[in-house]
């Protein structure tokens, strides 16, 4: 059951330790400081993902949601709203977009990966062509940092990053929603027969994700004094890489918090380590892909393969 | 089948607003065009139905198209084989990629999602590996060229002969052998397929090595389409084709779907993005408006109850085309001087300060401007657009170009047709253009930003340079000069590491991080795409490095708060806006006849031309003493 999580976790290990030996700069406080702050964005993301993917679906759209809410955080904090309410509405956009997805997928009973294709491609072109890719600068001196400073504000954002990761695992442990997410996943028709509302499950799953993919923004937009027209593409892959390489199931189902964990770090560490390690950074997205491959190939069968409903609805 | 007739319905529609608010759009010259368009993501598309009617996807073919192109480049421009030899490399390349695909999916039972995601960043690291990112195979022999932009008889684009047989090959397979029936069975049960004596793996194995090889002849096409192999080839691909072919209703969970079904998705989707530019319409609206169809014709499959609200939902997104549409023609028909004008991407914070003063031009001269272009770096899309306005039927088109072997056929094509052409920002090649709008050259651009860095480092000592993306056609000019002044004027001073940007300013930050780690000895970053430079200066002031400081070419607006807090020294730009301006000054001067040396560019007044060159003026170097002076 977690020979997936392990993979993972050696092969970082592995990582770590000819860093150790090649370029023990690598392991200085600024660096893993630094190393951790650039990957909290997407971190919360794939955070989101595992629940996606454990309840058996797929979110392809988190990128444009990502460019939604980092755009709305810049807006509303030049609007000269305090930075507490930016925080709030900007993950209340999140939800309401989230939500989108999940009545999408319950009621029109499309596939998940149909709608957050659609969504993706309709929010990033009405972003696109409503701010024609222009920034959102000129912010209130409040808004870097969250109007903290340097070294309080990587503390509140990575801070938050764990508050958010503990958060998920003890509740996906500990709350009778977790045991129905896991449920929706594994089988739809028997947690039906349960008297789960795999629906409401479907729905709520998608709004944390939502939820989770405008923390991701708001928390990386304050790091800048500057928000760039259309950021966040190709999140949705890295994320979906992640998860997977922390060996959650994409059939649904299975997944774990601390494996997503380690895919995030463990794909996040590789372009850093390219360049420590002196070699070639243009190899760096060919590495990530056999890492991807490998995490893949390393799990034994477990269960009969499963083609159909792989990335689908219910 | 019910989503079918509501995709035909919807495509009549489209074809009907068209015909009434584009310019141009029914006639045979625009129906070749379409066809022309579609046949890369056609190819692809019809694949990838085989591979979904399986049950599974393939995420990898947009990445393999790009490995296919790099192999096909470097066998023949490298290692010098034969182009014939070095075509069918490419083809194998996609066959091999494709089995590689299938071999894992079935040798280690993983989900196609997961194995194609991750040959999806292999194949596309591989392209980038093996040409640094930066080669671009060009210089094909014409008669190759001839098949992605040649004729036959006059009026069948030369890809039709490929793309037809091709199609039909795959509907025969799917819709009238054992083979496909067989697909099907796997996609509605493997299991069941399986105690019916079909021989699922091989079966599967075939399927994705198809869809590689259909990758592998769309990258020839490709690749003599815009006349150029680099590794930036097919991005996004996969995620269009998978949108062609659910469209058209392949349904993804497997079992369900036909090629023509997903030729009708296709054409819903070309004929859209080609008829909202010849409307002079926004071509965001072809993304809002596609995905909007795929929403609406899945979920009335599979909620046919659903219909009216759906339906409504649906009217009410055309009825909004339409809106727009009938404004267009308000204003589109008055005999005004109509100017085609493309930056190399529309998001782009420096084009959209050109675009400013290109509109300010537009407006003092009652000039009609047409602003359009790729959204993100394209050369292919550069193309399309400017295929479209020579349907269009525009006087004079003014293009920045992204990459001159690719834009230079098509831009020869509208001269021949009588339409001016003007080059701006960056060239064509010099025959494929009537005038160039000269802002600077590579050299002036290349000389200054070295000098502003040897300024940082008073001539000696070690610096870094953040790039655009590594493939950046005008960044590795630009790096190619400034590596000529570094040998003739600072020998001391050392390039220790170019870092890629991919002209996000985040990337920008997270390269210059590492680099102020791994190299503490830089003390300068030279940034030379837009969005990198204040990306480099959050990075040295978060990092509270005194010592270091950035320059590079950007936008004023971007960098003031930075150049204020002394983290920037200077940038190197010229006024964009002024640009932007004298380029539809230009334009209107050629067409009135009176483009000669000291014409009058309006509120710039007289301006020099010197040979085939509009000049700006030199590059300007913005600090601490006026960077508040300047709006854009």
């Amino acid at each position: 059951m977690k020979s997936r999580e392990l993979a993972a976790g050696v092969v970082l290990g592995a990582i770590l330790l000819i860093l150790l030996f090649a370029a023990p700069a690598f392991f200085a406080p600024d660096n893993l400081r630094d190393l951790l702050l650039n990957s909290a964005g997407v971190m919360l993301v794939a955070l989101g993902m595992t629940l996606v993917i454990v309840a058996g679906h797929i979110d392809i759209s988190v990128g444009s949601q990502f460019a939604a809410a980092s755009i709305a955080a810049g807006l509303l904090a030049k609007a000269g709203l305090p930075m507490p309410l930016v925080g709030l509405l900007v993950l209340a956009l999140g939800a309401m977009l989230g939500a989108a997805n999940g009545l999408l997928i319950t009621r029109l009973k499309i596939p998940s990966i149909v709608v957050t294709l659609a969504t993706m491609i309709i929010l990033r072109d009405l972003l696109r062509w409503t701010t024609e890719g222009a920034w959102v600068q000129n912010l209130p001196v409040g808004f870097q940092w969250a109007g903290l400073g340097q070294t309080a504000g990587s503390v509140l954002i990575l801070v938050k990053t764990l508050v958010a990761i503990l958060l998920v695992a003890w509740c996906l442990r500990n709350l009778s929603a977790g045991r129905q997410l896991f449920a929706t996943g594994s089988n739809p028709d028997a947690a039906v027969l349960a008297g789960i509302r795999t629906d409401a499950v479907v729905t709520g799953v998608f709004v944390i994700m939502g939820i989770l993919s405008a923390a991701a923004a708001m928390l990386n937009a304050i790091r800048f004094s500057e928000v760039p027209g259309n950021p966040g593409a190709g999140l949705e892959l890295k994320a979906i890489a992640a998860v997977v390489v922390g060996g959650a199931s994409i059939t649904g189902g299975r997944g774990t918090v601390g494996g997503t964990v380690l895919g995030v770090l463990l794909l996040s560490v590789i372009g850093s380590a390219l360049t420590y390690l002196g070699i070639n950074p243009y190899w760096e997205k060919a590495v990530q892909g056999v890492i991807l491959l490998a995490a893949a190939a390393s799990e034994a069968v477990r269960q009969s393969r499963g083609l159909k409903g792989a990335y689908a609805s219910r | 089948m019910q989503a079918a007739k509501i995709l035909a319905a919807l495509l009549a529609l489209e074809i009907a607003v068209f015909s009434f608010t584009g310019a141009n759009f029914l006639s045979s010259g625009n129906a070749a065009e379409i066809l022309r368009l579609s046949v890369e993501l056609g190819l692809l598309a019809v694949a990838m139905t085989l591979v979904i009617i399986t049950g599974g996807i393939d995420l990898s073919v947009g990445s393999l198209m790009s490995l296919c192109a790099v192999v096909m480049g470097a066998l023949w421009k490298d290692a010098g084989w034969p182009l014939e030899a070095s075509i069918l490399a490419g083809l194998l390349t996609g066959v091999i990629g494709g089995y590689l695909n299938g071999f894992l999916i079935t040798r280690f039972r993983q989900l196609p999602l997961i194995v194609t995601l991750g040959t999806f960043s292999l194949f596309r690291g591989m392209a980038e590996g093996l040409t640094g990112a930066v080669k671009n195979y060009t210089g094909f022999p014409p008669n190759f060229l001839s098949l992605g932009q040649g004729y036959l008889f006059g009026a069948i684009p030369m890809q039709a002969l490929v793309f037809i047989p091709v199609v039909l090959l795959f509907w025969v397979l799917l819709h009238r052998t054992g083979i496909g029936r067989s697909l099907r069975a796997i996609g509605y049960s493997e299991p069941a397929a399986r105690y019916a004596g079909i021989p699922v793996e091989s079966r599967l194995r075939l399927v994705y090595t198809l869809s590689g090889l259909a990758a592998g002849i769309a990258a020839m096409i490709y690749v003599a389409h815009i006349g150029q192999a680099k590794s930036d080839a097919g991005t996004g691909f996969e995620l269009m084709a998978i949108t062609a072919a659910v469209l058209g209703g392949t349904s993804i969970f497997g079992g369900k779907g036909t090629v023509h079904g997903t030729l009708l998705g296709l054409a819903a989707i070309v004929i859209l993005q080609n008829g909202l530019r010849l409307s002079g319409q926004p071509t965001e609206l072809a993304g809002i408006l596609t995905g909007l169809m795929l929403i609406v014709s899945i979920g009335l499959e599979q909620r046919p109850g659903m219909s009216r609200v759906v339906l409504a939902v649906g009217a009410m997104a055309l009825a909004l085309l339409i809106g727009f549409n009938g404004h267009a023609v308000k204003t589109g028909p008055e005999k005004r001087l109509q100017v085609g004008m493309m930056p190399k991407a529309k998001g782009d914070p420096y084009f959209i300060s050109c675009r400013k003063g290109a509109e300010e031009a537009a407006k003092e001269l009652n000039i009609d401007l047409i602003w359009d272009g790729p959204t993100d770096l394209d050369p292919a899309k550069q193309n399309e657009v400017v295929e479209a306005w020579i349907t269009r039927g525009v006087d004079v088109i003014a293009v920045s170009v992204e990459s001159s072997a690719s834009i230079s056929t098509v831009l020869r094509k509208a001269r021949a047709k009588g339409i001016k052409i003007l080059t701006w920002d960056a060239d064509a090649e010099p025959d494929a253009r009537d005038y160039l709008i000269d802002q600077a050259t590579a050299q002036g651009i290349g000389y200054a930003v070295t000098d502003q860095t040897a300024a940082i480092l008073n001539g000696k000592g070690e610096f870094a340079v953040v790039t655009g993306s590594l493939s950046a056609a005008n960044q590795n000019e630009w790096i190619k000069h400034m590596r000529v002044r570094l040998a003739e004027k600072y020998p001391d001073m050392k390039l220790v590491t170019i870092r890629p940007s991919d002209s996000d300013r985040d990337r920008a930050f997270a390269e210059t991080q590492t680099i102020l780690k791994v190299y503490p000895n830089v003390k300068a970053i030279a940034a030379i795409s837009a969005p990198a430079v204040p990306g480099a200066a959050e990075a040295v002031k978060q990092s509270a490095r005194k010592d270091v400081k950035v320059t590079g070419l950007s936008l004023p607006s971007m960098c003031k708060t930075y150049i204020h807090d002394g983290v920037i020294r200077s940038i190197v730009l010229w006024n964009t806006h002024d640009l932007g301006y004298l380029t539809i000054q230009a334009a209107d001067a050629l067409m009135k006849g009176k483009l000669v040396d000291g014409f009058n560019a309006g509120s710039l007044g007289p301006h020099a031309v010197r040979g085939d060159h509009v000049m700006l003026g030199e590059p300007y170097v913005f600090d601490i003493s006026n960077v508040d002076k300047f709006e854009f």
